[in-house]
């Protein structure tokens, strides 16, 4: 089970900012998109054969040419007054068919993950998600969040339009999960000493399941990101991609029926605390218009 | 003691179950496969060079670990049990494998295959066994398609009437092994002779002589393949019966004689009517 790091560069402390795809993408688009508005550079990886099946063969005139993997790289960058780190990692591993990690594999997922941030000093990690909430998709996205320390929830408040995860009124006693790995490496980082937030963006309930993104929750995220580091980030590049998802809502949204349309749009004036019906009829008019089909593998002549 | 409780931990730990040292030096190394196994061809072929090669089943690959254990599978009726077998054909020099695909593990379980046949017997080569779906009638020359894994054994089989094949997609486990293999230094190839679509759910005995017909020369191995001439025959009688009887059946044939392709419906009736057909006693 390897990790291939292509250098090793001395930092300072480095911050570790981790994603994987999960609900609306929110982490993953967060952390790629901060990745690559620092330019963060290329640092190495974590063989992805121990954990995946490939996706793809190519092969050309009788001869393999090669087999394609989900990446897990690592970036890192300097910035003026931190030193960053990012995982990266394209996919979740599953055990039978799941769609989120769990079980052996996800564990030493998320220790290499760390071996590597502390191979290179990193004292504090940040992980993103989804906060599945009664919000109204026209709202502004909060950021939940949870931390490993008292010292940490603390900081946390001091972050723009962040709240608490026991803040939200939706989780009696103030618990819950954080499903896959976006939640499991915040287990092993308070595990092994190190410092972990994951800082999630609200999507609403009925579209948790959506095989669509959503960028909105991701800007709030970024928001707060900025924050911490204390960097402007240009974030208009991702108007148009909001507006496309705004879009494909709105429609799903217009076959609602009145009582129900009525129902959902009072989320914006009422905060709820409980799932109405709502949630079961709205996401029954998404699954059935993003049905999904799948094909089976193996090879064939083109 | 300490000495022999560590080697008893380790024996534990190994993958393998061996049950006899057999004399390969410097074998091929032939894989199949019985999960997805279209045609029944990884299954009948290596069936058939065991019983006539005198294979010697010599280990196995545990399963744990590699498959699951929450229950059992049955078909027809008949439990079903994860299967991950060596054998030895000592006198032309050949180690078979053939097993059920891993549900977990994929990359572990595939270098251990190599692994066995490298480290026990110094296999020189792999041969990986496939059945690939084609939109020929059955009464079309299959093709055996193949890709290598190195450009020196696609030189050196130049000759034996393989056809190359391009192709991007999801990956079958055999073209992981072969990737796998390649990693090690190992050259290998992988077969996929054509199998109509209509026969995927049942047997091909063409296909079957063809890939055995192609072993046979590469290792000379003096096999009689008459026998499947014989199936070969009783099959196409079988359709041909069909085809007098069934005049939709004919049609969705004969176009595909004619190199014309089937709609989805029309290919899922043909499918089913032949597999009907051949599950069928004489």
């Amino acid at each position: 089970m390897g990790i291939k790091l292509y250098r090793e560069p001395r930092l300072e402390k480095p911050i570790m900012f981790v994603g994987w795809p999960g609900i609306g993408n929110i982490g993953i688009i967060a952390m790629n998109t901060l990745r690559g508005i620092l330019k963060a550079e290329e640092l190495g990886e974590i063989e992805s054969w121990d954990f995946f099946y490939p996706r793809k063969v190519s092969v050309r005139d009788g001869l393999l040419e090669d087999l394609d993997f989900p990446s897990n790289k690592f970036y890192y960058q300097r910035l003026e007054q931190k030193d960053l780190i990012f995982f990266i990692g394209e996919e979740q591993p599953t055990e039978g068919g799941r769609m989120y990690a769990r079980g052996e594999k996800a564990y030493q997922m998320a220790n290499l993950v760390l071996d590597v941030g502390l191979k290179l000093g990193c004292q504090r990690v940040y992980t993103s998600g989804a906060c599945v909430s009664l919000i109204h998709h026209q709202m502004k996205p909060r950021v939940c969040a949870v931390t490993s320390s008292e010292e940490l929830i603390k900081e946390v408040k001091k972050y723009q339009n962040t709240i608490l995860m026991s803040e939200t009124g939706e989780r009696r006693g103030g618990e819950g999960t954080i499903t896959g790995l976006n939640g499991l490496l915040l287990a092993v980082a308070k595990k092994r000493g190190v410092e972990s937030i994951c800082l999630m963006g609200e999507i609403p309930d009925w579209l948790s399941g959506a095989s669509f993104p959503y960028p909105k929750a991701a800007r709030s995220v970024l928001e707060v990101f900025a924050m911490i580091l204390g960097v402007g980030i240009d974030l208009t590049f991702l108007n148009k991609m909001e507006g496309q998802i705004e879009e494909i809502i709105e429609s799903i949204c217009a076959k609602f029926p009145p009582e129900m349309k009525e129902e959902y749009d009072r989320r914006k004036f009422i905060p709820q605390t409980k799932p109405g019906t709502i949630t079961i009829q709205a996401q029954i008019y998404i699954d059935e218009r993003f049905k999904k089909g799948g094909d089976e593998g193996g090879e064939k002549p083109i | 003691m300490n000495g022999l409780k560590k080697e008893a931990m380790r024996v534990e730990k190994s993958p393998f179950e061996i049950y006899k040292t057999a004399e390969l030096h410097n074998p091929s190394l032939i894989v199949g496969w019985q999960t997805r196994d279209i045609g029944q061809l990884g299954y009948r072929v290596i069936d058939f060079l065991n019983e006539k090669l005198g294979g010697q089943e010599i280990a196995e690959i545990k399963p744990l670990g590699f498959f699951p254990f929450g229950g059992v599978r049955f078909k027809d009726d008949l439990v079903q049990v994860p299967e991950s077998k060596f054998w030895a054909c000592e006198r032309n020099n050949l180690l078979i494998f053939r097993s059920d695909e891993p549900e977990f593990e994929d990359y572990k379980f595939l270098n251990s295959i190599l692994d066995f046949a490298e480290d026990h017997y110094q296999a020189k080569e792999l041969y990986t066994l496939s059945g690939t779906i084609s939109l020929i009638a059955h009464t079309h020359p299959r093709r055996i398609l193949t890709v290598f894994n190195q450009p020196e054994l696609k030189e050196m089989l130049q000759g034996y009437g393989l056809v190359e094949m391009s192709w991007e997609g999801p990956p079958a486990i055999s073209s992981y092994l072969l990737w796998v293999a390649r990693r090690r230094g190992i050259p290998g190839v992988s077969l996929w002779p054509e199998i109509p679509f209509y026969l995927a759910t049942r047997e091909d005995p063409l296909a079957i002589k063809l890939t055995l017909s192609f072993l046979n020369r590469r290792f000379n191995t003096g096999l009689d393949l008459g026998g499947f001439d014989l199936e070969i025959r009783g099959q196409n009688e079988k359709i041909a019966q069909l085809r007098r009887g069934n005049a939709e059946i004919n049609k969705y044939i004969s176009l595909l004689e004619s190199g014309f392709r089937l709609d989805e419906e029309e290919q899922l009736k043909l499918a089913e009517e032949i597999h009907e057909l051949l599950g069928k006693g004489d």
